[in-house]
């Protein structure tokens, strides 16, 4: 299966993220990229552009603006031409998927392929049904990688609104992390540098509100960074980054976001009963007598 | 004519110029830019730290220790466990060899006629990126450092891992890089020692021998390196005197007519940053030997590259010991970032050299930011009669094909010299 890997307007992350799935070698058995940022391939990006070569999955890495070229050709010529060969399209990272953090660049209509954040981009909808986005900034290289082989074996994946797959993005980050009981008793880690705590409470925490399988598929296979002590900043959402990202915004003392689906009454009435437990070997650091 | 350089992390256009038969000038172009220093333009400080490691794919850790340097530097009086400062030099240090090898396997064997090497370069970058991620979360993208210390409360298990992480990467370079036993490289003063030994290093300078391009690639021969730590020193090399007094308030950064990358300059000269400016301002025997040579040609820049890999993964082994966990690691501000009203820099050695952060912040919000990359340094694009060192390395030499040999043996990065 061929796969056409082309970056608009990016850091190249996704792209090193993808390095690091652990069996690149039995992938690169499986795939042929007709055109990788890095990995050599038959074709240079000057062919790429000149004529549209037969392959089977377009890749976009990075946000999309119609003053973005390739090499001088225009970034949505190059899609529009490929999106009309390939059986499926993905976006790979925040950036192509939502636009990410260079919709803050100075280039006009920036954008992911069909999200300007939560909203619907109107130029390419009608490739919408072939797209398949994998956000996160940078990509999982594990949920990517699965996603072509999902793609290779004829499997019809369950999507969410905005287009990822539900085998990894109807997950919350929080599902898996190793402090989720300091989250169930309301114990925040009032310092970094610990391993007690949540950080969800004071400081900026969004795992229990963003869509990704972080600790459920560790990075590089053995972390994740809530795991660590950083608060997860949601780098899978349409609106990453927002502003404050080591604060929890609070409204009354109440975090402004709740986890996913619980009503602001409900979670007041369960932060009344947490706050009657007084768990000493919660309270107190992990490691001590 | 003009040549499009691909997979550089991006691309760059080289307009050459040829008088008789050889490059009279090359015009460099940088195509694209995210405009990074303007979106922190009115953000909370920390966030940069969010912000800035998606400048680089390949070297955002760098860009993250230098962020959250340059904002502690803003404060008058901050304290750093030993440490924060030991786990933060450790992680930069694996970015640095996972950036090493893919620059080998990836971009300089096909420079010479062979196969790129992909599992050679993925699989001790890829054990790098555990042992970040192991103290940090995850690589690429994490921003565990944060102003007071860093956020992971690492355990002796840890340790445990980074030590296999460590040896396995040493053993991955002996049995493809160089088949020595990597203690010895550390006693090295002679290219001839490296000779003695197989592997895909000796491969290539071999070819590098046989085709007589030995001395391809020399500019000015000046040096310099800002980042400091226990492995690297500050100075700058003119020819084969060093001076170690250098600051950065005389570096300076300017616009040119064909690139979106700004030119850089310390005092009002261009410099060469990286593994071989870094070398011969620690005074490195063996690089020392082969810049005594060649000069500042690509077999010493080839070679300063690869050898730093063993170096700094034994520097890490030595770095791990002194590692004491009963240390805080990290101690919280005196006072909050929101009563800051201060500027701040610093500079921290990434893959390819000094990379500076500049910051300005009211009341804790950025009102200024000014990153200059390693790659703005190598690559400035100078005039004619004043040419930048990448420009001047290209000079006279006889077809595009030998330049882009030369041009890649900066390790070009297009997004960070844009960013």
């Amino acid at each position: 299966m061929k796969i056409l890997w082309i970056t608009g307007l990016a850091c190249n992350g996704n792209t090193h993220s993808f390095l690091n799935y652990p069996y690149l070698e039995q992938f690169l058995d499986d795939f042929e990229f007709i055109y990788h940022p890095i990995i050599d391939s038959n074709y240079s990006l000057v062919d790429i552009v000149s004529k549209t070569i037969s392959c089977d999955i377009l890749l976009i890495e990075g946000s999309i603006s119609p003053e973005i070229t390739k090499a001088d050709k225009k970034l949505v010529d190059i899609i529009t031409d490929y999106s009309k060969v390939v059986h499926k399209i993905v976006t790979v990272g925040t950036c192509a998927t939502f636009g990410g953090i260079f919709k803050e660049s100075e280039y006009e209509n920036i954008s992911g392929l069909h999200f300007d954040e939560k909203n619907l981009v109107q130029s390419f909808l009608n490739l919408r049904y072939k797209t398949i986005s994998i956000s996160g900034c940078p990509v999982h290289p594990e949920t990517l990688v699965n996603t072509f082989y999902a793609i290779k074996n004829g499997i019809e994946l369950k999507l969410d609104e905005y287009l990822r797959p539900k085998e990894y993005f109807a997950y919350t980050v929080h599902n898996g992390c190793t402090r989720n009981e300091y989250f169930e008793y309301k114990i925040d880690n009032h310092n970094f540098g610990k391993k007690e705590g949540c950080m969800f409470y004071n400081h900026g925490c969004q795992a229990p509100f963003t869509h990704a399988s972080c600790n459920k598929i560790l990075w590089n296979e053995v972390n994740s960074k809530t795991r660590v002590g950083q608060p997860c900043m949601g780098c899978t959402e349409p609106d990453f980054p927002k502003a404050n990202l080591y604060e929890t915004k609070k409204n009354m003392g109440i975090p402004a976001n709740l986890p996913l689906g619980v009503a602001k009454r409900t979670y007041l009435t369960l932060a009344g009963v947490t706050k009657a437990f007084h768990i000493n070997r919660l309270e107190k650091d992990m490691f001590d007598d | 004519m003009i040549k499009l350089i691909e997979k550089i992390e991006g691309e760059a256009k080289l307009h050459f110029s040829f008088k008789d038969e050889k490059i009279d000038f090359v015009d460099i172009e940088f195509l694209q830019t995210r405009s990074i220093e303007k979106i922190l333009e009115g953000k909370n400080a920390f966030d940069a730290l969010v912000i800035n490691p998606r400048v680089c794919g390949i070297c955002g850790h760098a860009h993250l220790i230098a962020t959250v340097q340059a904002l502690e530097s803003c404060y008058d009086n901050i304290e750093i466990s030993n440490k924060a400062k030991i786990i933060r030099e450790l992680t930069l240090n694996f970015e640095l060899i996972q950036n090493h090898f893919k620059w080998f396997y990836f971009t300089v064997l096909p420079l010479f006629g062979y196969k790129q090497a992909v599992l050679k370069a993925a699989y001790p970058s890829q054990i790098m990126g555990k042992a970040i991620a192991s103290i940090a979360g995850q690589y690429p993208h994490n921003s565990y450092a944060v102003v007071g210390g860093v956020v992971s409360d690492i355990t002796n298990t840890d340790i445990i891992k980074l030590q296999q992480y460590i040896q396995e990467t040493l053993n991955s370079f002996e049995k493809n890089v160089i088949d020595l036993k990597t203690d010895e490289i550390e006693q090295y003063v002679k290219l001839e020692q490296l000779f003695t030994h197989k592997g895909d290093l000796n491969q290539i300078l071999e070819d590098i021998l046989e085709t007589k391009w030995e001395t391809l690639g020399k500019s000015f021969d000046r040096f310099i390196a800002f980042g400091e730590n226990s492995f690297f020193q500050k100075g700058k090399s003119i020819k084969t005197r060093r001076f170690t007094a250098i600051t950065e308030e005389n570096i300076k950064e300017f616009s040119n007519v064909t690139s979106l990358a700004k030119n850089v300059v310390y005092g009002d000269k261009y410099y060469e940053v990286g593994p071989l400016s870094r070398a011969i301002i620690n005074k490195n025997p063996l690089i020392k030997h082969i810049h005594d040579k060649y000069g500042d040609s690509i077999v010493s820049r080839i070679v300063a590259r690869v050898v730093e890999i063993p170096l700094l993964l034994k520097h890490s082994q030595q770095l791990l010991k002194k590692i004491n966990l009963n240390e805080p690691s990290y101690i919280e501000p005196k006072i909050d970032i929101s009563k800051i009203t201060a500027s701040g820099s610093s500079s921290v050695e990434a893959a390819r050299g000094s990379l500076t952060h500049k910051v300005n912040l009211k009341n804790g919000i950025i009102t200024e930011y000014n990153i200059i990359t390693p790659t703005q340094w190598n690559l400035s694009n100078g005039t004619k009669q004043s040419p930048g060192i990448s420009q001047k390395a290209m000079f006279d030499l006889p077809n595009e094909n030998i330049a882009e040999i030369v041009f890649k043996s900066f390790d070009v990065c297009s997004v960070c010299t844009t960013h």
